[in-house]
């Protein structure tokens, strides 16, 4: 007999699962209460018995509503996801002790994100994906203390990355075109509070 | 009847102000633009342009996110016609006859019977709104928590039943968005919940990173991974104008569409796309010119245009009159008016007469203004499909990270908006739909807060539930819909439809 499991739905189902448990974890921390005086824990914890249920059905489903197979990982891809993780994590955790502006707000967290992303740039399978946000931690990185016009540049160009039919005067043209309309929509008409220019 | 024309009278009067006018008109040529895109819909674009409607008046932001909603469909119908790719998800089934009648010389005759069809069904669901509106709330006032508890769970379960691909999983994402909703102060004891110490979460997840991460950034994603194939069209438009032969046979067509948009628009879960593929399955079985379908027939876009444009108006219905969105773009909606500090609900209409009032006369003046818009030119929008979209996505990647940034001015949403990227991301290439989920989360703070005070009224009774006539309706209902689709042949059935 040949296998029909479908393997989309058995990892959407472990997905749901996993969630509903580490929320059950979580929730522990919370009084449930009574169903007449229902406490801040009585709410999350029937939704995510629910969701833990569901998870099960989509999971037996699964086995017979194949083949459905998820997309080949190559190497590359388990690789660089794994590397990108430890890196970012390491980035996050040392990255304060080096310089203080990552002790600041969220920039620690903002870094450790954009080096795993980075990281998994080199492989075919995350590359897109992984451009597209690694430019956004970028803007994030950048926005507060390198001011509005630093961060748009480095959002636009990074992000170019991520499609190979760019030329370098097509970049230029929209980089400038951008800068102008997003300087007279947000700070002209729009008049949002940020920096301008990098902060001394 | 008279109160319904003077307050129709008091909406136009609101409507018709200069700044309700300009933004009326900024939000459908906004609609039009990324209805002639693909790859860019207006969940995305509403939810990029929530953080900006901050700024405006209540009125004016709600006129300009509906006219971006009805705009799209507008729009959706152009590409769909002469490129035979649909620019929303709503103008798929346009494709199948308004191409080939493009390829047959009369793409003006399509275009025109897309936008009249367009009109007219707009028109007829302005004036359904308006009539059914006050109605219905009045109907809604009646209701207790655990009848609005069990009209949430029926619309969340029918939204459910109507998303593509498998319920289960869509009924999944429903409950992983109410869990999501959870994250935050509980607003009975103020105890912090999921937050993980993390100060901004306290008020919540904020609702415009997730959409924006997984209807906006996501898309863009996924889009790039699909090589370009939008290829610039050598078809002429030709006349405008439709021969009296095709305008008999259209006319029918329009009013059947128009009749099932209606309708479909106001289940939750059905909306647009739902409408238009409805009325083509309508029109291919009982239309005169049946025997014509797959080689251009005129009623194949004239019903459907006319459906989703109706449907586009109608879903406005639950959300304006019980405060329940029935699609994705509702639930932005539901967002924008807590953005301004009006909870949706039956007590709109009578606290907010310049919104709900205002509301429905712009509708119909925003369907003049595109029938103006998409017309006569044309040829602009056509233009518009040559910008690549290498171009575009940079474009709208900047305005998503200013929006987002400039919401709370906290870069930590900047994040969040990667997170939900990536997990917008990961749920395509699941196969699980993200719409439920923004659903689900939208109505999951609501739904605790009835439940709990049903169940404190109830003194713990869990069957005031069934006890309640109008809440045990709405639970029967709900139960039979999830049986019915249990049931193998009828599942097939569907599956067989929504794979035509």
């Amino acid at each position: 007999m040949k296998l029909k499991l479908n393997g989309k739905d058995m990892a959407s189902g472990i997905f749901l699962i996993v969630i509903a448990l580490a929320g059950l974890y979580l929730n522990m921390d919370h009084n449930l209460g009574n169903a007449r005086r229902m406490g801040p824990g009585y709410m999350p914890m029937m939704v995510f018995w629910i969701q833990a249920g569901l998870g099960l059905i989509v999971c037996l489903i699964s086995l017979a509503s194949g083949p459905d197979p998820l997309e080949k990982w190559t190497g590359m891809d388990a690789g660089t996801l794994v590397g990108g993780i430890i890196l970012g994590v390491i980035a996050w955790k040392i990255s304060p002790s080096v310089w203080s502006f990552f002790g600041q707000t969220y920039n620690a967290v903002g870094l450790g994100i954009m080096v795993a992303f980075i990281v998994m740039a080199f492989s075919a399978g995350w590359k897109l994906l992984a451009v597209i946000c690694a430019s956004i931690c970028l803007f994030g990185l950048a926005l507060e203390s390198g001011g509005f016009f630093l961060a748009l540049t480095g959002l636009i160009l990074v992000s170019c990355i991520a499609e190979h039919t760019h030329t370098k005067k097509g970049v230029a043209g929209l980089l400038v075109f951008l800068l102008i309309m997003c300087w007279w929509v947000f700070i002209y008409e729009l008049d949002i509070r940020v920096n301008l220019w990098p902060q001394t | 009847m008279e109160l319904l024309i003077t307050n129709l009278m008091h909406g136009f009067g609101v409507a018709l102000s200069i700044q309700n006018l300009l933004f009326a008109l900024l939000g459908a040529l906004i609609g039009t633009a990324i209805g002639v895109l693909p790859g860019i819909g207006p969940v995305a674009t509403i939810s990029l342009l929530l953080p900006i409607t901050f700024g405006l008046p209540a009125t004016t932001a709600i006129i300009m996110l509906a006219g971006i909603f009805y705009g799209a469909q507008y729009g959706g119908s152009t590409t769909a016609i002469l490129l035979n790719l649909p620019g929303e998800v709503s103008s798929v089934v346009t494709t199948l006859e308004g191409y080939k009648m493009a390829r047959n010389g009369r793409a003006g005759a399509a275009l025109a019977t897309a936008a009249l069809g367009s009109f007219f069904a707009g028109t007829v669901a302005t004036v359904l709104v308006a009539a059914s509106g006050p109605m219905l709330t009045q109907v809604a006032l009646s209701f207790g928590p655990a009848d609005y508890f069990s009209l949430m769970l029926l619309g969340l379960i029918i939204a459910c039943v109507l998303a593509q691909g498998s319920i289960v999983k869509a009924i999944g994402m429903v409950v992983f968005g109410v869990a999501l909703g959870l994250v935050g102060t509980d607003v009975q004891t103020g105890q912090q919940r999921f937050t993980f110490g993390i100060p901004e979460l306290s008020d919540g997840i904020g609702f415009v990173p997730i959409a924006m991460g997984m209807f906006g950034i996501a898309e863009i994603v996924l889009n790039l991974e699909r090589p370009e194939s939008r290829s610039v069209m050598s078809t002429k438009v030709g006349q405008l104008w439709l021969t009296k032969e095709e305008f008999r046979r259209a006319t029918p067509a329009v009013l059947r569409g128009t009749i099932v948009g209606s309708f479909l628009g106001i289940l939750p879960g059905g909306g647009a796309s739902l409408a238009a593929f409805g009325s083509y399955m309508m029109e291919r079985k009982m239309s005169k010119g049946r025997h014509l379908f797959g080689t251009g027939a005129i009623e194949g876009v004239a019903g459907p245009e006319a459906a989703n444009n109706a449907a586009a108006q109608t879903s406005f219905i639950p959300l304006l009159t019980l405060g329940i969105p029935s699609n994705a773009v509702m639930a932005l909606m539901v967002g924008a008016l807590i953005i301004q500090g009006i909870q949706p609900g039956p007590r709109m209409v009578e606290a907010q007469p310049d919104l709900f009032w205002g509301l429905i006369a712009s509708m119909w003046i925003g369907n003049v203004m595109l029938l103006v818009i998409n017309l006569p030119m044309i040829g602009m929008w056509v233009k518009l499909l040559q910008v690549p979209y290498r171009f575009l996505y940079p474009s709208i990647l900047v305005f998503c990270c200013i929006g987002v940034y400039s919401l709370n001015n906290n870069v930590f949403d900047v994040y969040m908006t990667v997170a939900f990227t990536v997990f917008g991301y990961v749920c395509n290439k699941l196969k699980m739909e993200p719409a439920p989920l923004l659903i689900g989360f939208v109505l999951g703070p609501m739904m605790e807060e009835h439940l709990r005070r049903a169940m404190l009224l109830s003194r713990g009774d869990w069957s005031v539930f069934v006890q309640r006539p109008i809440s045990a309706t709405m639970l029967g209902i709900a139960a039979i819909a999830l049986i019915l689709m249990a049931m193998p042949n009828i599942r097939k059935g569907k599956e067989k439809a929504m794979a035509e």
